[in-house]
């Protein structure tokens, strides 16, 4: 409950709310362009996953500074290591011939998107006691978003290297989604 | 010139089975063998036990009884053609079991430096010329081997002058985590057909190099052989699984055992053209007879089971697979590459990893108390007074692998000063602990 008196603490308390629900907002938009554009577009596609990776490395950094939970901090800590290979393994298919060939110049996003830096900012904002709740939501969000994505690309996508990338990650994300939901409780 | 194993007519199935005296060739002469023919029989036994390996695996894997009749009649025949290739080496005492190690790293040598020369895609080119450079410094480890073991032929009299025998990118820095061995695959519908012919046969050349390390490796009473051997069939157990990464996991059992029978055409078809010995020669041309019919064979299946047309999976072959000289080659790689590392599927120079890297502490664990590598080289010169080198063109390209310069300032060793220093302490500046003796 709001009142009008409120003090610093409640107005923090707000913009939490405010910015929960925009991450939900943005999480829910990220998941439908995952599912349209993304889905079948080699440049779309990179762009995406790339961010994505980028994202969920920043987010875990931020996790290991700031998380309450031991488990939430032991996920982060899993989360670095294994968006790290996939943008790793994303990398090393841009370089081959079965994509260069096709998609001349195609290269991974280097910083996240306006939409995931919202994401990061809300994180890095987060009062301590709220931290990992927020930080779980948005990886609820972000995970199923990704999962999307690798899955739509992986049956439809244009290159079947960047295809053959996207059905190699999804099993990964899945199991990871699974994880967080177990830990949301 | 160009040769489509489909559209050729092999040897019937039924007539390709042989007697054991027909089996049981006459082994090659070791004073007059050329290096390379040795190289090509050391080749084509690992290509054939992988076709019976995987042929093993595809039965066990499949409840379809006609199938498994199938892949029975086939392999019983590759079995045999392993044994008609192999037991062309000579027994013991002519050309003993070091000796033939040589041989292996040489094949490992100019094997995977024709492939990397040939790659029409420059990632997998890079995975081959990453592997190329540690196989070349096992070479160079066996050799210092050799002569400690008291073995009367130095490794040149198996070499012959066609392959340097000098530090690649040194053993000891070679072990990584074995996340860091897996690279990123090709696709069997975008991937050249040259480029998997090239990582099947590196696949398999690595392959029956693990096995052979692995299961030879304990027969030398030396102890500091013994540890020698096991260090390196580490190391190519890490190149099994960094080759083996490249290929398409999706292809599917049918088109894998076709993939399979046609990368054994092409190595055949390849070594007939450029075999010297004419009765080798005569060998290679009629496995290459039988193979198009196992080709023809897989391919009918592929058609039934799938309705894929074989013909869209595999192209005929324009480039015969050549041993040659790669000196120059191999020395611009030394001297641009020696320093890489890998960090998952991606290559980048050492210095480059991030301080608490995985690397680091897998290098502290393995080579804590010393690594047989470096023993090797260090009991060699404090007994000859100098290590066993072959060097044709020139010193060392990388000054610090030069010989007199004797302490290695490679970025490997300075990082490992830097990033780990405790684990510097545990296994650059160790005293081996018990020392190995020969
Ligand atoms: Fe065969
Ligand atoms: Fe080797
Ligand atoms: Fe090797
Ligand atoms: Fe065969």
């Amino acid at each position: 409950m709001m009142s009008y008196t409120n003090s610093n603490q409640d107005a923090g308390g707000l913009k939490q709310f405010v910015n929960k629900v925009g991450d939900a907002v943005g999480g829910m938009m990220g998941t439908a362009s995952a599912a349209t554009m993304g889905a079948t577009n080699a440049e779309t596609f990179v762009a995406s996953a790339g961010a994505g990776d980028l994202y969920e490395i920043a987010a875990a950094r931020i996790a290991l500074q700031k998380a309450q939970r031991a488990d939430v901090r032991t996920h982060a800590e899993m989360m670095i290591e294994h968006h790290t290979t996939s943008a790793h393994q994303l990398r090393s298919a841009l370089r081959s011939t079965e994509v260069t060939s096709a998609s001349p110049g195609l290269s991974v996003p280097t910083t996240p998107d306006t939409r995931r830096q919202t994401l990061l900012d809300h994180l890095a904002e987060a009062p301590a006691d709220a931290f990992d709740d927020t930080y779980l939501d948005q990886q609820k969000l972000a995970h199923q978003e990704t999962l999307t994505l690798l899955d739509g690309y992986g049956r439809h996508g244009d290159n079947p290297q960047l295809a053959s990338y996207a059905r190699g990650g999804a099993p990964m994300v899945q199991r990871h989604l699974r994880m967080i939901e177990t830990m949301r409780g | 010139m160009s040769f489509n194993p489909l559209a050729e007519r092999g040897i019937p199935l039924a007539k390709q089975l042989r007697s054991w005296s027909e089996l049981n060739v006459e082994p090659y002469r070791t004073e007059d063998v050329h290096p390379y023919t040795r190289c090509r029989v050391i080749v084509m036994n690992g290509i054939e036990v992988e076709s019976i390996m995987f042929s093993h695996q595809f039965a066990r894997n499949t409840p379809d009884v006609e199938l498994k009749q199938r892949l029975a009649l086939v392999r019983r025949i590759e079995q045999q053609q392993q044994k008609a290739v192999n037991w062309l080496l000579p027994g013991e005492k002519q050309e003993n079991a070091v000796e033939i190690t040589i041989g292996y790293e040489q094949v490992a040598v100019d094997l995977t430096a024709w492939l990397a020369r040939n790659e029409p895609d420059p990632y997998l080119r890079q995975c081959y010329e990453f592997g190329l450079l540690e196989d070349f410094d096992h070479l160079y480890r066996y050799a210092n081997l050799m002569d400690l073991m008291g073995n009367g032929r130095r490794a040149r009299e198996i070499t012959g002058d066609y392959t340097e025998i000098t530090p690649g990118r040194p053993t000891i820095f070679e072990h990584r985590d074995p996340r860091d061995d897996l690279r990123r695959p090709m696709t069997k519908v975008a991937a050249h057909r040259q480029s998997i012919l090239n990582a099947m046969t590196l696949v398999s050349s690595e392959q029956q190099t693990m096995n052979y390390y692995m299961n030879f490796g304990n027969r030398p009473t030396e102890p500091l052989a013994r540890a020698l051997y096991l260090e390196i069939a580490e190391i190519e157990e890490q190149h099994v699984t960094h080759y083996e990464s490249l290929l398409d996991p999706e292809q599917g059992w049918a088109t894998n055992w076709l993939q399979h029978e046609n990368h054994e055409c092409w190595l055949y078809w390849s070594f007939m053209q450029t075999e010297v010995d004419p009765r080798i020669r005569a060998i290679w041309e009629l496995h290459l007879n039988m193979e198009i019919e196992h080709l023809q064979i897989a391919a009918r299946f592929v058609e039934e089971s799938e309705g894929v047309d074989p013909a869209s999976l595999i192209a005929p072959y324009d480039r015969a697979m050549t041993f040659e000289e790669n000196k120059t080659y191999l020395r611009q790689l030394v001297e641009w590459q020696v320093d890489l590392t890998a960090w998952d599927s991606e290559f980048l120079p050492v210095d480059q990893l991030p301080e608490g890297h995985r690397y680091f502490d897998y290098q502290a664990t393995v080579n804590r108390g010393g690594a047989p590598s470096e023993e090797v080289i260090r009991q060699h010169r404090e007994r000859f007074g100098e290590e066993y080198r072959l060097e044709t063109d020139g010193p060392h390209p990388v000054v610090s692998l030069r010989e007199e310069d004797g302490g290695a300032k490679l970025g490997y060793e300075r990082n490992m000063r830097a990033k780990h220093p405790q684990g510097a302490a545990q296994t650059i500046d160790a005293e081996p602990t018990p020392a190995l003796a020969i």
